[in-house]
């Protein structure tokens, strides 16, 4: 049920070390990668890990990486790509490593997010695999992030909202057949929103730096706020706001805009 | 800035060219060797994942790799067709950076993508869809490795062959190498490691607590060398091969392994014939013959020797080759293979010499090898030699 107050909401953007943030000037000139967190937890209180994407998470790189931020300071974790885009037969396997590797987080740990490639249809057999998924999960918070147009169905919220799982609200270029921008929360624990840019040419290329080379403009992002963050502020506790347009640090640019405006 | 290394290795490059071709090679443990099955002298080139987990290694006889692995299929090394995939490989990899250190045709290579950022994303993005396009284009499924040095990339992707990846953080190379054993750094000898042993060092991170005056003394140059790598310290620059000039280049494996001068120096003179024809097919000369000895235990010798004038002619190009030969020849250890490469190409002269003073015996080599070209043509490659090759 929708309050008339609004919950707190945590902004960040989706990884955080970047060299060419240094040459953009978000860092400092002559800042190495290790200093990055760091001075990033100057600017703002959570981060979503990208590197765990690509790579299994490990336990000690996660403890190192632990002790350069805040206590207070929070991250969410993207899942392993051989469990959602490349997964094979052994990708149970992969999860107990993923569970295992992101263990030292677990106190400072927002959500894990599951982000789904755009193959990922509204099929009975990626159902399985989705609620199967989620299963072997169980007992992390999570978020789960649909790039099909397919998944936007009532009965797929209801199911989340049963599981208590988070469906990540997306700001996208206008992709046909891309999952719509929706202000929907299954899970009254946390919303989640990721902005990806909004460059259409960039996002049907393959490459990251123009598919994500994008600035919102103040007017936008106010919108944005009073069309889908409010609806969203109202029925969740708590919200994490990511920026993933990253290149030529214009997600911290938009990211830091983003923190005064719900501050005022 | 720190440096962007990628480190790219398709493991066991050999097996997995040869099982490209033919996928039905794949249902088997896979030892490519020199020579053919049962022969005592053949050596394992190299080896499929299974077979090494059986305990087969490089360099080791045939006979007793087949005990080891029994399941193991045989087949013979196909040095050219590995030499076209790296090519291939090389090919893909040089869209993302002109910084490109590569190995012989052995699927490894170096890639330095530092500043490449703005216009292909973070380095280990590139190195996913590197791997990406690589399975889709050739088949190929590589380990990948990001660090700030080729040591520490190296080292990284020896961790996690035959499948992953790694990527190792600026500043954090110190932490990632102390737990490993020493027999993991890269450029550490039999002896030095010995060395190491018997000071009961066995982790890097153990070698990383000595200073350089301590290191100095039992292992003296070297000393700083280790001192340096055992913290993950490494300033070597990736280095492109240089532009290669047009060049010919003939291999001939041996059936078995051969110390036998007399035996290398008919296989080098029908090399020798086969760059010849080569040349003149091409109204080219060579200017610089390079031999290249290949030794049973991988480890190669190669001299070269140049003619100024350059030549495509066979008694000229053989003379060359065999004091390319008389040179290279002196490890007492038996050859694989041979390769001849003719450097320095030149386009003939379409200008005749003002006086044509040719001796009688030139006349003569220039009839002989006229007649043989002729003969190779109707009859095909090989189906004459000069008597020096047989």
């Amino acid at each position: 049920m929708a309050r008339e107050t609004l919950c707190p909401v945590l902004v960040g953007t989706s990884g955080y070390s970047y060299t060419e943030w240094v040459d953009s000037g978000f860092y400092p000139q002559g800042t190495r990668t290790p200093e990055m967190l760091y001075i990033y937890a100057r600017s703002f209180p959570i981060v979503e890990l990208n590197y765990t994407w690509y790579q299994m998470v490990r336990a000690e790189a996660i403890s190192r990486m632990i002790s350069r931020a805040p206590e207070e300071f929070l991250f969410a974790a993207k899942l392993t790509r051989t469990v959602t885009h490349e997964r094979d037969r052994n990708w149970q396997q992969e999860v107990k490593k993923y569970r295992k590797g992101i263990r030292p987080l677990q106190g400072q740990l927002a959500v894990i997010l599951i982000q789904l490639p755009g193959s990922f249809d509204w099929s009975r057999c990626n159902r399985y695999y989705l609620a199967h998924l989620l299963d072997t999960l169980h007992g992390f918070p999570l978020a789960v992030e649909f790039r099909h147009v397919s998944w936007a169905r009532d009965s797929v919220f209801a199911e989340l909202e049963k599981r208590h799982v988070t469906l990540v609200t997306v700001d996208a270029p206008p992709v046909r057949g891309l999952f719509p921008c929706l202000d929907v929360v299954t899970n009254p624990d946390l919303f989640f929103v990721r902005f990806h840019g909004r460059n259409l040419q960039g996002w049907q290329s393959e490459n990251i730096q123009k598919k994500f080379d994008y600035c919102y403009a103040d007017e936008e992002l106010q919108q944005w706020n009073e069309q889908y963050l409010k609806p969203l502020r109202r029925n969740a506790e708590r919200g994490v706001v990511f920026f993933n347009n990253h290149v030529r640090a214009q997600a911290p640019a938009n990211g830091k805009f983003l923190q005064e405006m719900l501050l005022q | 800035m720190d440096r962007a290394i990628i480190h790219l290795n398709v493991t066991d490059f050999a097996v997995a060219v040869e099982r490209i071709g033919d996928s039905s090679l794949r249902n088997f443990p896979l030892i490519v060797a020199s020579g053919a099955a049962g022969k005592s002298r053949t050596v394992v080139y190299d080896m499929s994942e299974e077979a090494y987990q059986d305990g087969v290694r490089k360099g080791m006889a045939l006979q007793q790799a087949s005990r080891y692995c029994r399941a193991a299929r045989v087949i013979g090394p196909r040095p050219d067709l590995y030499r076209r995939a790296m090519a291939a490989l090389v090919k893909r990899v040089v869209c993302y950076t002109p910084l490109v250190e590569q190995g012989e045709e052995d699927g490894h290579l170096f890639m330095d993508v530092t500043g490449t950022h703005r216009l292909f994303g973070p380095a280990p993005d590139i190195a996913w869809r590197l791997r990406k396009q690589l399975s889709a284009d050739l088949g190929l499924d590589p380990v990948w490795s990001v660090a700030s040095s080729k040591l520490v990339a190296k080292v990284a992707s020896r961790m996690i062959r035959p499948f992953g990846e790694y990527i190792v953080g600026a500043g954090e190379e110190h932490i990632f190498l102390a737990p490993l054993p020493l027999s993991i750094l890269p450029g550490l000898t039999a002896e030095e490691l010995k060395i190491l042993q018997d000071f009961n060092l066995h982790r890097i991170g153990q070698l990383a607590k000595l200073s350089r005056k301590q290191l100095l003394v039992p292992f003296r140059k070297r000393g700083s060398y280790l001192y340096e790598a055992s913290r993950g310290r490494d300033h070597t620059a990736v280095r492109p091969a240089p532009e290669k000039d047009d060049c010919i280049t003939m291999e001939h494996t041996f059936e078995e392994e051969t110390a036998n001068y007399a035996e290398v120096e008919a296989a080098v003179a029908t090399l020798v014939h086969g760059v010849g024809r080569c040349l003149r097919r091409r109204n080219m000369l060579g200017g610089r013959l390079k031999l290249v000895l290949v030794h049973v235990d991988g480890k190669k010798s190669h001299r070269q020797v140049s003619w100024k004038r350059g030549s495509d002619n066979d008694f000229v190009l053989r003379d060359m080759a065999f004091g390319a030969l008389d040179q290279v020849w002196g490890r007492r250890v038996r050859v694989r293979s041979c390769v001849l490469r003719c450097e320095r190409i030149l386009p003939r002269s379409p200008q005749q010499a003002l006086f044509m003073l040719k001796s009688c015996q030139e006349e003569q080599q220039e009839k002989i090898i006229t007649a043989m070209d002729q003969v190779c043509s109707r009859f095909g490659d090989g189906s004459i030699v000069l008597g020096t090759a047989i």
